[in-house]
């Protein structure tokens, strides 16, 4: 199935988790959240979330700067 | 009530039908602590100053340097040196005489934060590091106190509202759960001066509108401005449970 990785298209396997995508990602995750539509879903969901056909991910990174 | 010359000062606030005469005098009773001063916390104190919020508390252990002024725009070259606070507080009385500004010229711990938090209504996180920033939510969930949040880096900004008095306000730490990793900050990875100003600015009018008691745009919503396309996405951040910091296994 397809989902949207920051405007990008993916192809993961049906049925994936949030890990799931995320080891396949590849991407550094220091200090990151992920929101799935518009969403934030905490780490400690990761594990657990199943991802759907056409889900819009973003992942971002904490800033701390001021 | 107010005098003769706040009447004059504050004008087009008694304009508006969200301040008027009332919205004035609860900015005038308002207490405001905001840590940090540097280009999130200056912008933020010179608003809140000139806009007469009774009395503000101004944190910062740093002297000025001079490159801060690329961003900072309350200090002057002059200056660099002196401490920050003494700076501000100056500066912050010369906009606005009429309103009380004291100083912490020094690293709060969790005790003295704890200490400062019971005599503001709001405090506005402006600091530039993770420590503190986990510090400061830890403080404020434990304190139930208000906690705006505002940070910047590169052309990036992130803006958030934890009402801790309510009890389905998440916290910083659902948002971003404290880490040993490296997160990137000013010194790290550089700031365009207009978009921490304008993070600043927005933290300043969330304070407003708090103290005012106008609905908040921000309140469990994460905001993302990003400075090159100038677009805010919106991330609706809900109370995990399983927060150490605010759930209820904590």
């Amino acid at each position: 199935m397809n989902v949207i990785v920051n405007g990008n298209i993916f192809e993961i396997a049906p049925n994936s988790r949030i890990e799931g995508l995320l080891k396949s990602l590849d991407k550094p995750l220091n200090g990151s959240a992920l929101a799935v539509n518009g969403e934030i879903i905490s780490r400690t969901k990761w594990a657990e979330y199943r991802l759907c056909e056409g889900d819009n991910i973003s992942l971002f990174q904490a800033i701390a700067g001021g | 009530m107010l005098t003769e010359s706040e009447i004059l000062r504050y004008s087009r606030h008694l304009l508006l039908e969200d301040v008027g005469e009332i919205g004035q005098q609860k900015l005038k009773n308002a207490k405001v602590l905001i840590i940090g001063m540097g280009g999130l916390g200056s912008p933020a104190a010179m608003y809140l100053a000139a806009a007469g919020v009774g009395t503000l508390v101004i944190a910062d252990f740093d002297q000025l340097e001079v490159s801060n002024l690329q961003r900072q725009i309350g200090y002057q070259t002059a200056d660099t040196g002196s401490d920050k606070v003494k700076l501000m507080k100056q500066r912050l009385n010369s906009i606005n005489p009429e309103i009380i500004v004291r100083c912490i010229n020094r690293k709060m711990d969790a005790e003295q934060l704890s200490l400062e938090l019971m005599m503001v209504n709001l405090v506005l996180d402006c600091t530039d590091n993770m420590h503190s920033r986990h510090l400061i939510n830890a403080a404020c969930v434990q304190a139930k106190a208000s906690l705006i949040v505002g940070a910047a880096m590169r052309f990036e900004g992130q803006l958030i509202f934890f009402d801790h008095n309510q009890s389905d306000a998440a916290c910083y730490h659902c948002l971003f759960p404290k880490s040993e990793e490296q997160v990137l900050n000013c010194s790290n990875s550089g700031v365009i001066g207009p978009v921490v100003g304008t993070i600043g600015t927005m933290q300043a009018l969330e304070a407003i509108k708090y103290i005012l008691g106008l609905p908040s745009g921000i309140k469990n919503r994460l905001k993302l401005f990003d400075g090159k396309t100038l677009d805010w996405q919106t991330f609706t951040v809900t109370k995990d449970p399983n927060c150490s910091v605010c759930g209820q296994k904590k």
